[in-house]
C-alpha cells in the first residue's frame, strides 16, 4: 500500500479511500485483522487521531468492525465488499466517460478504442498512461 | 533532588580535577627523592642530578600552584558552562529549584577548595618525609599543638573543626562571589563575559571598603576597645579566638547571603539562554 | 483542563514585542504545530512555558499550573541546539535522566538507541551532529510527560533522519498527553499534526485544525503557509 496522500483534501478522508481501495482490490483481505490505531498510522505517517477518524469512519459504513478485546478487523461481507468495489469502478468509469466527452469522444468510438487499446498494467505503462491521461 | 544534582556535580567536576591531584602525587613524590638527592653527599657532585632534582622540585611547587589554580578555575568553568551557555537549557528544565543548582555548584566547589588546600598540606608532608630539617619543624609543631591543647584546656580538635567550618564557609563565600558577577553579567544580551568580569572587580573594591571599614570599627570604639577582646588571660584568648570565628563566620553568612540572592534573582528572572 | 494556556501572555526584549498578548489553549491528546517565520514568537513561547523566561505581563499555564518545578515534572522539552554534556555516554545521559525524571522509561530509550545502532558506551563529544539530535530526541521522547515541546527537531537533519524523528512522535502519542512541534518545515510536519497555530510578530494570526484547512481552503497547510506569510 502505496501512502501517498495530496494536497488539497483532508488526510482522514484520503485514508478512507485508500483503505476503501485496498479491501476492494483485495490487498486487505475479509476478516484480515486491521492494525491497532497507533501502528497503522505509524506505517501510513498520520496523526493517530486521524487514523482514528478515518477507521471510525470505516466502521460506521461496515467496512470494518471492532470486537472488545480483539481489536479491528476487515468485514467477510462478501456483498459489502463487491459493493464498495462497484462503486469505486464506477466512479472511474464516470471520470473516464467526463474525460473522453472533454476531447469529444462519442460512445462508439470510446468502445472501439477499448477494443484497441490494453490497460496499462506493468510498471513503466502505467506511468506514462497516467502522465498522458492528465487532462 | 539536591542529593542528585551535588552527587552529578561531583562526578562531573573529579573528571575534571583528579589529573592533577595525580601530577600533585606523582611531582611530591619525586621533590621527596630530589630533595635527598640534593642533600647526599654521593650524588651532589654529579651536574646532571642535580639539574635533574631541581627540575622535579620546580615540577612539584608548578604542581602546587596549579591544583590551586585550576580549582579555582574549574569552579568559575563549571558555573558558567553548565549554567549559562547550551547545557543550561537541560539544568534549568529539571524539576529542581534554581536554590538547589546554585547549591549544589557552591558546595561542590567548596569542598573541592578545601581538598585541594588538604592536598597541598599531604603534598608538602610527602615531599618533606623524612627529610631533615623539616622533621625538626614538624616536631614543634607537634609540641605546640599539645600545649595549646593542655595550657587552655581548649579541645585542639574542636578548634581545628571551627576553623575548617569558617574556612568552608569562607570558599562558600567566594564561589558565590564570582556566581553573583555571572549571574549579573549574563543578564544581559551582549558582552555577557566582559561584564561579568567588571561585575567581580565591583564586589572585590567593595568588600575591601567593607572590611577596611570593619577593621576601623573594630578597633576604635568597638569590641577592641570595649575589652571583649583581649590577651591577658587564657580565657580572655580563647573568648577572644571563638569570637573572631564568630565574627568571621557572622560576616560570611551576610556576605553570603547577599551573593547568594544576588545569583538566585537573576538567574531566575533575567536569565536568557541563546 | 487544558494542558497547555496562555493568558493575554506579552514578553519583550527591551522594546520590541516578542509576543503581544496572546492567548491560546491546547488541550490532551493533541499534537499542535506552532508555525511562524523566523523572530515570530515560536521560541519565545516555548521558552515561557518551561520557565526559562519570565513574562512581562499575562501568564502561561501548564496543566493549570505556572511555570515551577512541578510543570518541569510533566513537560519534556527538546531545544534547538544541543545541550548534553559533551563527556557523558549515552549510558550516563540515561541514569541522567533516569534519575531526574520518575517518568523516563529506560527501557524504550535503550531500544530506541540500539535500533539506530548507538552505542550506550559513546560519548556525545564522539558523536556527529546527527547522532547527537537523534540522541537528545531519544532522551525527550522516552520520558511519558504531559506535555513535549519539540523546538525545530528536523531542522537540520537529513530526510531519512526527519523521518524516523516524525514516526519517533507519532510512537509517542498518548490520549492524555499533547506534543507541540514549533517548526517551519511544515510539509513534512503535516500529515502527523492535528492543529496548527499561526504565529507572526508575536500574534497568533491563525488557529484550525488540519482537516478543516484542507477541507475549507481546498489547499494544505504548507501552501496556506506560503500564501500567508508570502514575502
Amino acid at each position: 500500500m502505496k501512502w501517498e496522500f495530496r494536497n488539497d483534501a483532508p488526510i482522514y478522508s484520503q485514508l478512507i479511500a485508500l483503505m476503501k481501495l485496498g479491501i476492494a482490490s483485495g490487498e486487505f483481505k475479509p476478516g484480515e485483522r486491521v492494525p491497532p490505531v497507533r501502528d497503522f498510522a505509524l506505517q501510513a505517517g498520520v496523526n493517530p487521531n486521524t487514523m482514528q477518524r478515518a477507521l471510525t469512519e470505516l466502521e460506521r459504513e461496515g467496512l470494518v468492525f471492532s470486537q472488545r478485546t480483539a481489536g479491528r478487523f476487515v468485514t467477510e461481507d462478501a456483498q459489502m465488499i463487491d459493493e464498495t468495489k462497484r462503486k469505486l469502478a464506477e466512479a472511474q468509469v464516470r471520470s473516464f466517460l467526463g474525460a473522453m466527452s472533454r476531447l469529444g469522444y462519442g460512445k462508439d468510438e470510446i468502445v472501439g478504442m477499448l477494443g484497441q487499446c490494453g490497460p496499462a498494467d506493468s510498471g513503466e505503462n502505467e506511468k506514462e498512461a497516467a502522465e498522458n491521461a492528465d487532462l | 533532588m539536591l542529593g542528585k544534582l551535588l552527587k552529578h556535580e561531583f562526578r562531573a567536576t573529579a573528571r575534571t580535577m583528579w589529573p592533577f591531584y595525580a601530577a600533585l602525587l606523582i611531582t611530591s613524590l619525586g621533590a621527596n627523592v630530589a630533595v635527598r638527592v640534593m642533600e647526599s653527599k654521593k650524588y651532589s657532585d654529579s651536574v646532571l642530578l642535580r639539574i635533574f632534582s631541581t627540575l622535579v622540585i620546580i615540577l612539584f611547587v608548578v604542581a602546587l600552584a596549579a591544583v590551586g589554580i585550576m580549582t579555582l578555575v574549574m569552579m568559575v568553568q563549571r558555573f558558567q558552562k553548565n549554567l549559562l551557555t547550551s547545557e543550561g537549557y537541560l539544568m534549568f528544565t529539571l524539576p529542581v529549584s534554581e536554590h538547589s543548582l546554585i547549591l549544589s555548584k557552591t558546595i561542590t566547589a567548596a569542598v573541592w577548595f578545601l581538598a585541594t588546600g588538604a592536598a597541598q598540606v599531604l603534598a608538602m608532608l610527602i615531599m618533606s618525609f623524612r627529610v631533615s630539617y623539616v622533621n625538626k619543624a614538624w616536631e614543634d609543631i607537634r609540641q605546640l599543638f599539645s600545649q595549646i591543647t593542655s595550657y587552655y584546656a581548649v579541645n585542639g580538635a574542636a578548634f581545628i573543626l571551627e576553623a575548617l567550618a569558617v574556612a568552608f564557609l569562607g570558599c562558600a563565600v567566594t564561589c558565590l562571589m564570582f556566581y553573583a558577577a555571572m549571574a549579573l553579567g549574563y543578564g544581559f544580551p551582549t558582552h555577557k563575559g566582559l561584564l561579568s568580569v567588571v561585575f567581580f572587580f565591583v564586589f572585590l573594591v567593595a568588600l575591601q571598603i567593607l572590611g577596611t571599614m570593619g577593621l576601623f570599627a573594630s578597633f576604635d570604639g568597638g569590641l577592641l576597645g570595649r575589652g571583649y577582646v583581649g590577651t591577658n588571660t587564657a580565657v580572655e584568648v580563647i573568648r577572644s579566638v571563638h569570637l573572631a570565628m564568630g565574627v568571621a563566620a557572622a560576616a560570611e553568612l551576610v556576605l553570603g547571603g547577599i551573593f547568594y540572592a544576588v545569583t538566585a534573582l537573576n538567574l531566575k528572572h533575567r536569565l536568557n539562554l541563546e | 483542563m487544558p494542558i497547555f494556556e496562555c493568558r493575554n501572555l506579552t514578553k519583550s526584549y527591551g522594546a520590541a514585542p516578542a509576543l503581544s498578548n496572546v492567548s491560546l489553549t491546547v488541550e490532551p491528546g493533541r499534537v499542535v504545530g506552532l508555525l511562524g517565520p523566523n523572530g515570530s514568537g515560536k521560541t519565545t513561547m516555548i521558552k515561557l512555558a518551561n520557565g526559562l523566561l519570565t513574562p512581562n505581563s499575562g501568564e502561561v499555564l501548564i496543566n493549570g499550573m505556572k511555570p515551577g518545578i512541578e510543570t518541569k515534572k510533566i513537560v519534556s522539552y527538546l531545544p534547538e541546539r544541543t545541550y548534553l554534556s559533551e563527556w557523558m555516554s549515552a549510558a550516563q545521559l540515561m541514569d541522567f535522566f533516569g534519575d531526574f525524571y520518575p517518568d523516563f522509561r529506560r527501557d524504550r530509550a535503550e531500544e530506541m538507541l540500539a535500533r539506530l545502532g548507538i552505542s550506550q558506551q559513546q560519548r556525545v563529544k564522539q558523536m556527529s551532529k546527527g547522532t547527537r539530535e537523534k540522541v537528545q530526541l531519544i532522551m525527550v521522547m522516552s520520558r511519558a510527560a504531559k506535555l513535549y515541546l519539540l523546538d525545530e527537531p528536523i531542522g537540520g537533519v537529513d530526510p531519512a533522519t526527519r523521518d524516523y524523528i516524525l514516526s519517533t512522535i507519532i510512537q509517542n502519542y498518548e490520549p492524555d498527553s499533547s506534543i507541540i512541534i514549533s517548526t517551519h518545515l511544515i510539509a513534512d510536519v503535516e500529515k502527523v499534526l492535528d492543529e496548527v497555530i499561526f504565529l507572526n510578530r508575536g500574534e497568533v494570526v491563525l488557529r484550525s485544525s488540519v482537516d478543516a484547512i484542507r477541507e475549507e481552503k481546498g489547499k494544505s497547510v504548507d501552501e496556506l503557509f506560503r500564501e500567508v506569510f508570502r514575502c
